[in-house]
């Protein structure tokens, strides 16, 4: 699916210009709950996107829409909450969408960086083609890892504190009088705890079928790691991941100034918090402690991994892998990308991207192989980016032979150009 | 001294959890035996199998990585965290301050992350189809508990459980329409998330349709005692979170005497021992569902999450 890329950087062009023309909009008491309304359903509408091309498209690009709409939706709940008079609701929308455009950048340029050494080591692009590289590539497979976890919204890493910060903000919402909020929000948290689980289920995809199992491919199979700088600059951007996860009181103060001057109140002060806890409102006392759970979760493993090395075994004998009784030696028989996104193309995918798949199995006794086809369309890309493309392309054609004017006929438009610019100014009142 | 206290009841909830965990798992098999009219293993089976596990070497898939083998302590770990931090016989823990509902369900999120990546690591087709199947399960389950976590928040007015336990035991909750709506939704989200019949087999080592089991095909040794124990947290996390939000009597408040606490572990001993009981009978009276019809079990476990959702965002007295 080829259109899904320029899907993305459409997409991301797109983005900044909606945040960037929110944030202009230096009256909000004019908008009051309409344009709030459609912010939040272009949050919506970006998460449908998101959703669909998540677990479904192959390529290393396409995955940044459910995040985009993640954080559309923080904002358009902080205009939301800023048309209805409630300040520090709005100051903790918009301060989680924020922090999830921070965490985002952190998250995504370190995948970007794996992605690229990947490339750089095997000169491989299509991830059904690679395979075992945690073996070739440790370290790089380490931060992937620690990128796929977070982008994934796993505690205690980044991503997952700023998706805690919007659903609290979500839980909020019921104050709103506008009735159509009031609908269209739990709506919207069940669509972003959606593709939350399906950006984990995409990337246990990407992280699984690239660096685990077997070499798929001579060129996986010889592998190198990548040079140091460049493994010095995932590992800061993996550290920043779990620094932000583990303590975000430092990064919500930080953004505090940036939401004060955008919706007129901030935040309550978090780095003067008991054990450097958030508590985004003090009224519902929910908290969340991303350090004492990091530090929680090493003691315990630790101490398991202490306490059954000494008191029990700490044998290990290899052997070939067991799978049943049955183990393929050839690496064709692993899951595959598309395989993996079966069940959950087949449960979404049938709606959302009109999904078809037809199965042509030769009759026994028959000599040529069975075959699988999957047929998909991206419904977003045709009715809405399409018809434009198509448009342009269409005007294109038509004003291609202009290109082959003889110098009379280019000078006589240009003289009806004079013309017509004149006759407007002379007319335009 | 009262900091002392909490920080014995703490590490007493620890350790319960960790205690009880197979126990449940053993009960459950029992009564689902004698229901069958069979004998069935003894009640501590699954200790004994614990500890044989863990005196066993390992034996590990020749292109195993490091992945493979740090994944059970880390999934263990973070289900063990998840459960302690659940209230089973007492309120107001020394640390429940530090995750609310929604990062119990994340921790549990990670260990699943991990365990389907384990599930991929030695590139077999059985490790493959199970992490598969569980994410599609998961991009399912998830969003439901998301909602269930929504309505009892709504109600209650944080996200943080002590609270929730603290105000459902008290008289201003009554019977509502969402709660009672939530409470089914997290019935069928702790059976798919358990793998449990009709979603999974736990019975099961092979079959096509397995799921959980598929994944943790290739562990042996201490690693499969590790992924057994998490399974059994699991699943006693999971009744402790039901017993906690809609069967909160005789949890004990933070400042409870002593003796009061002992009240507390019998009462919630004896809720343990009555869902594991009512899961027994529950799968042995009803067959295991195809895989394609999950996806149908839990869209309608989230439906009825968002229905109540919307009705709380609707009126709050609802």
């Amino acid at each position: 699916m080829p259109e899904l890329r320029e899907v993305v950087i459409v997409s991301a062009v797109r983005t900044p210009m909606i945040s960037a023309s929110m944030m202009s909009q230096r009256d909000f008491a004019a908008s009051r709950g309409s344009v709030s309304i459609v912010f939040s359903l272009a949050g919506f509408l970006y998460f449908g996107l998101g959703i669909v091309s998540g677990p479904l498209a192959d390529r290393w690009g396409s995955r940044s829409l459910a995040l985009i709409g993640m954080i559309l939706t923080g904002l358009g709940l902080a205009l939301a909450f800023r048309a209805h008079g409630m300040a520090l609701a709005a100051a903790l929308a918009l301060t989680a969408g924020l922090l999830h455009v921070f965490n985002h950048s952190i998250f995504k340029s370190l995948l970007f960086f794996g992605a690229g050494a990947v490339l750089a080591s095997t000169g491989e692009r299509d991830m059904e083609r690679l395979g075992g590289l945690i073996h070739r590539m440790p370290q790089t497979a380490f931060v992937f890892l620690v990128g796929c976890a977070a982008i994934s919204a796993l505690p205690p890493l980044n991503g997952f504190v700023s998706e805690w910060l919007t659903f609290q903000a979500i839980l909020l919402s019921p104050q709103i009088p506008s009735w159509g909020l009031k609908l269209l929000v739990p709506a919207v948290g069940a669509l972003l705890a959606l593709s939350a689980a399906l950006a984990a289920a995409c990337f246990v995809k990407a992280f699984g079928v690239t660096f685990l199992g077997r070499a798929r491919t001579p060129a996986a199979e010889h592998a190198g790691e990548t040079d140091r700088f460049s493994l010095a600059a995932m590992f800061f951007l993996a550290a920043l991941c779990l620094v932000a996860g583990i303590l975000p009181g430092f990064f919500i103060d930080a953004l505090a100034p940036v939401v004060q001057s955008l919706v007129g109140a901030r935040m309550p002060v978090q780095s003067g918090v008991d054990w450097l806890s958030i508590v985004p409102i003090a009224e519902s006392r929910s908290s969340y402690n991303g350090l004492l759970v990091f530090l929680f979760m090493l003691l315990s493993g630790a101490l398991a991994a202490w306490a059954i090395h000494r008191l029990a075994s700490d044998k290990v004998r290899r052997a070939p892998p067991w799978d049943c009784g049955y183990p393929d030696a050839s690496p064709a028989t692993q899951y595959t990308a598309s395989s993996f996104a079966q069940p959950i193309r087949r449960v979404f995918g049938t709606v959302v991207f009109r999904a078809r798949e037809q199965v042509d199995m030769p009759p026994p006794g028959a000599l040529q192989p069975a075959r699988l086809t999957v047929e998909m369309r991206d419904l977003v890309w045709d009715a809405l980016y399409a018809p434009i493309a198509g448009g342009v392309g269409f005007a294109a054609d038509r004003l291609n032979h202009l290109q082959f004017l003889t110098i009379r006929q280019f000078l006589s438009l240009v003289f009806a150009a004079l013309v017509l610019l004149l006759l407007v100014l002379a007319i335009w009142p | 001294m009262a900091v002392i206290l909490d920080l014995v009841v703490q590490g007493l909830q620890m350790l319960l959890v960790l205690a009880l965990a197979p126990l449940l798992t053993g009960f459950v098999r029992k009564v689902k035996a004698r229901l069958l009219l069979r004998q069935g293993p003894p009640l501590i089976q699954p200790y004994r199998d614990l500890a044989r596990l863990m005196r066993k070497e390992v034996v590990l898939a020749e292109n195993a990585s490091w992945l493979f083998r740090v994944s059970p302590y880390f999934i263990f770990a973070a289900t063990w965290v998840a459960a302690s931090l659940v209230p089973t016989f007492r309120t107001g823990l020394l640390f429940s301050w530090s995750a609310d509902f929604i990062v119990i369900i994340a921790l549990l999120g990670s260990a699943r992350f991990f365990l389907a990546l384990a599930g991929l690591d030695v590139g077999t087709s059985f490790g493959g189809i199970g992490s598969s199947r569980e994410m599609m399960i998961a991009s399912l389950a998830e969003p439901a508990m998301i909602m269930i976590v929504f309505t009892v928040a709504l109600v209650a007015g944080s996200t943080q459980l002590s609270t929730m336990a603290t105000f459902l035991v008290s008289s201003e909750v009554g019977l509502r329409v969402s709660l009672g709506l939530a409470l089914f939704a997290l019935i069928m989200v702790a059976i798919a998330e358990n793998a449990r019949i009709p979603v999974d087999n736990p019975a099961t080592h092979l079959e096509l349709t397995m799921v959980h089991e598929a994944m943790v095909l290739e562990y042996s040794g201490r690693h499969l005692a590790l992924i057994e124990l998490s399974a059994s947290m699991k699943l006693l996390l999971y009744v402790s979170l039901i017993a906690c939000l809609f069967v909160p009597w005789g949890l004990v408040s933070s400042g409870g005497a002593v003796a009061l606490l002992a009240i507390g572990v019998v009462a919630y001993i004896a809720k343990l021992a009555a869902g594991g009981f009512l899961l027994a009978l529950f799968e042995t009276s009803i067959a295991k569902m195809r895989v394609f019809r999950v996806p149908e079990f839990l869209g309608a476990a989230l439906m009825l999450g968002l229905l109540a959702t919307l009705l709380l965002f609707v009126s709050r007295s609802l």
